[in-house]
């Protein structure tokens, strides 16, 4: 454990020292008392150096301590940002001081409205540390909005001060009244970055002021009668697709969903998300998650929906109990099965494997430049381009439609999936893409979102590689059952796609390198088979790593 | 046809793909003159005289590597520096 004592100690002297700042410059531009444009002035080393002395203080916390825990790292986080925010208050008071060096008389000022803003400003930086030590929610969101009421003030003053210019007369002290004006209107902007760094101190969540409206908004909704001073906010993961996540736990007394999961993001992705969770719930009722509020707007949606408590299943294959792994697989293959049995729809399904490739060539290109082979030759021997092989593989993709749809989840990584070991019972999350298909994308999907976990310690490996033999085998079981023939070339092609479009997630050169070459292997093997596509066998091993 | 250059592809292959690898480079050195070509840029190799040839095995438990190397000189020698003058 780590104290924060002298960390606190300099906080509270650079908040000391703002807070002083603010008073003199007030007094300056109240007075007009030229020698106090000096005292401020002189103080600006002082704070500086503070700061300095925080953010070494800061930095050399999060590289030397040994055991931190996350509230910790969050305290340490959240006090840099409040350092540097403080610092750049001070500026601003300096900046203001200066500013009077340039007025003829004080006059304009005084007839303005100067004194709220800074009654205002300086009410927010005194709950500063109360809000950092208690991680004050409430206070720390009432400093946010200090900064939309300090628009507000500013407005009214810039309107003032516009009118009196159209007069043509005192033009100079005007504009100079102007910029003090906008010097205050900066000082909001820090006090916004203050409390949303105050917000993440309590919360562990990285949550602008709007999102947490809309979060407020969702909340009010009928039945979920629950105040956001009352919901404890809680981070669970990030997320790769864009949208905000988090968790919000109900205070006592809440309805009966204690827990919910908060999301929020584009509109039409949310709104598919909640549409897909409503088809899901007729497909098969509790394997999706309860819509609990759902609200949008022009452009944004938020969606708060049920809760689940277990465990990802990427945990659990990384874990080791051996026997909640196999429980997990076992109720996976089942809730499989059903769902697929449930909504397979006998009609030829055309897939498009090698469109989605393409259409994420672009991203993978970023993160590896040189992962899009070109036409090559041995002497004699020619070696197709990564784009030759792609257009090749659509045309004979486009020949060999699956045989029948089923309703897929669409993105189904394995971290897309809860088990929960006490009831047993499995459940998806994040199901924006879900959508009538060929299962096989669901499938290998799962299998490469597990090959391309980086984890390379023998024993870990060896888990993933039974969890990929075992759902390789399910999914080859339900082919051979539903008479899906070509079962092992939709595979190739759905493993190619997935193998390398994954590497636009692994910076390890080695480990994507080696899934760029499999899924070359993959297409190249496709191409060259010259017999019947039932025949097409796909060779395991590509599937361990 | 670039006269220096160099020349790189690693792939997954099966054993009947490898054989066709090594038939390839195995003509190659029958006529002297093997093509390399990646995108615009070919380059041409031409084996010749004295070729130094190492093969190399290692097995472990889990992985098997052959490194089969073959290099050569090409023979060209550079012309001597004029030694270096000072001028008056």
């Amino acid at each position: 454990m780590i104290t924060f004592e002298s960390l606190e100690e300099n906080l509270k002297f650079l908040v000391l020292e703002v807070e002083n700042q603010l008073t003199l410059t007030f007094r300056l531009l109240n007075d007009a008392d030229p020698d106090l444009l000096e005292k401020v002035s002189a103080k600006d080393d002082y704070v500086d150096n503070l700061k300095a002395i925080i953010e070494n203080e800061c930095f050399s916390r999060l590289h030397g301590d040994a055991g931190k825990g996350s509230d910790d790292i969050r305290t340490i986080r959240a006090s840099h940002a409040i350092a540097v925010n403080l610092e750049r208050i001070a500026d601003y008071c300096v900046n203001i001081a200066r500013q009077t060096e340039y007025l003829i008389d004080f006059n304009h000022l005084h007839q303005s409205n100067f004194q709220e803003m800074f009654t205002l400003i300086q009410s927010s930086i005194e709950q500063v540390l109360p809000a950092l030590k208690k991680q004050n929610l409430p206070q720390a969101l009432r400093i946010c909005r200090s900064e939309q009421q300090l628009d507000k003030l500013y407005k009214e003053n810039f309107d003032w001060i516009m009118a009196r210019l159209r007069t043509g007369h005192f033009v100079e002290d005007l504009i100079t009244t102007l910029f003090i004006f906008r010097y205050l209107e900066r000082i909001g902007d820090s006090l916004l970055n203050i409390g949303e760094a105050l917000i993440f101190a309590a919360t562990g969540e990285r949550i602008k002021i709007e999102q947490f409206d809309a979060l407020k908004e969702v909340l009010a909704s009928p039945g979920l009668e629950e105040t956001l001073t009352g919901a404890e906010f809680k981070s669970i993961w990030g997320s790769r697709s864009g949208c905000r996540i988090g968790r919000v736990d109900m205070a006592e007394g809440a309805p009966a969903a204690a827990q919910g999961l908060y999301k929020e993001g584009v509109r039409a992705k949310i709104r598919k998300e909640k549409e897909n969770i409503e088809l899901w719930e007729k497909i098969m009722p509790g394997l999706a998650p309860r819509i609990l509020a759902y609200r949008e707007n022009t452009d944004k949606a938020t969606l708060l929906v049920e809760f689940f408590e277990g465990r990802t299943l990427d945990s659990i294959i990384l874990g080791n109990d051996d026997r909640t792994l196999q429980a997990a697989m076992a109720a996976l293959e089942k809730t499989l099965g059903e769902v697929w049995q449930r909504t397979r729809r006998e009609q030829a399904t055309p897939t498009d494997y090698m469109g989605q490739l393409k259409a994420r060539l672009g991203t993978v290109r970023r993160v590896h430049p040189g992962f899009m082979r070109s036409w090559k030759a041995i002497d004699q021997l020619e070696i197709r381009s990564s784009e030759d092989l792609i257009d090749r593989c659509a045309a004979i993709e486009q020949a060999h439609p699956a045989p029948f749809g089923i309703q897929i989840h669409g993105d189904f990584n394995a971290n897309n999936v809860i088990f929960n070991p006490d009831s047993g019972r499995i459940n998806y999350i994040d199901f924006h893409r879900s959508r009538q298909a060929d299962y096989i994308q669901d499938v290998s999907v799962f299998l490469v979102s597990n090959f391309r976990m980086p984890v390379f310690e023998p024993s870990l490996r060896q888990r993933l590689n039974d969890v990929i033999k075992r759902f390789f085998a399910f999914s080859a079981d339900f082919a051979r059952n539903h008479g899906d023939a070509d079962f092992e070339l939709r595979m190739a092609l759905a493993l190619a796609r997935s193998f390398y479009t994954s590497t636009r997630f692994e910076l390890n050169q080695d480990f994507a390198r080696d899934m760029f070459t499999r899924a070359h292997y993959l297409m190249e093997k496709v191409l060259t088979h010259s017999e019947a596509a039932s025949a097409f066998r796909l060779e395991r091993q590509v599937l361990y790593y | 046809m670039a006269e220096y250059g160099s020349f790189e592809y690693e792939s997954y292959q099966d054993l009947e793909t490898i054989q066709k690898f090594l038939e390839s480079l195995t003509q190659g050195f029958a006529k002297e003159q093997i093509f390399l070509s990646s995108g615009d840029d070919t380059i041409e190799l031409q084996p010749k005289n004295l070729l130094k040839f190492s093969v190399s095995a290692k097995k472990k438990e889990d992985k098997t590597k052959l490194s089969i190397k073959i290099s050569w000189k090409e023979g060209k020698i550079k012309a001597a520096k004029q030694p270096l003058e000072i001028g008056p």
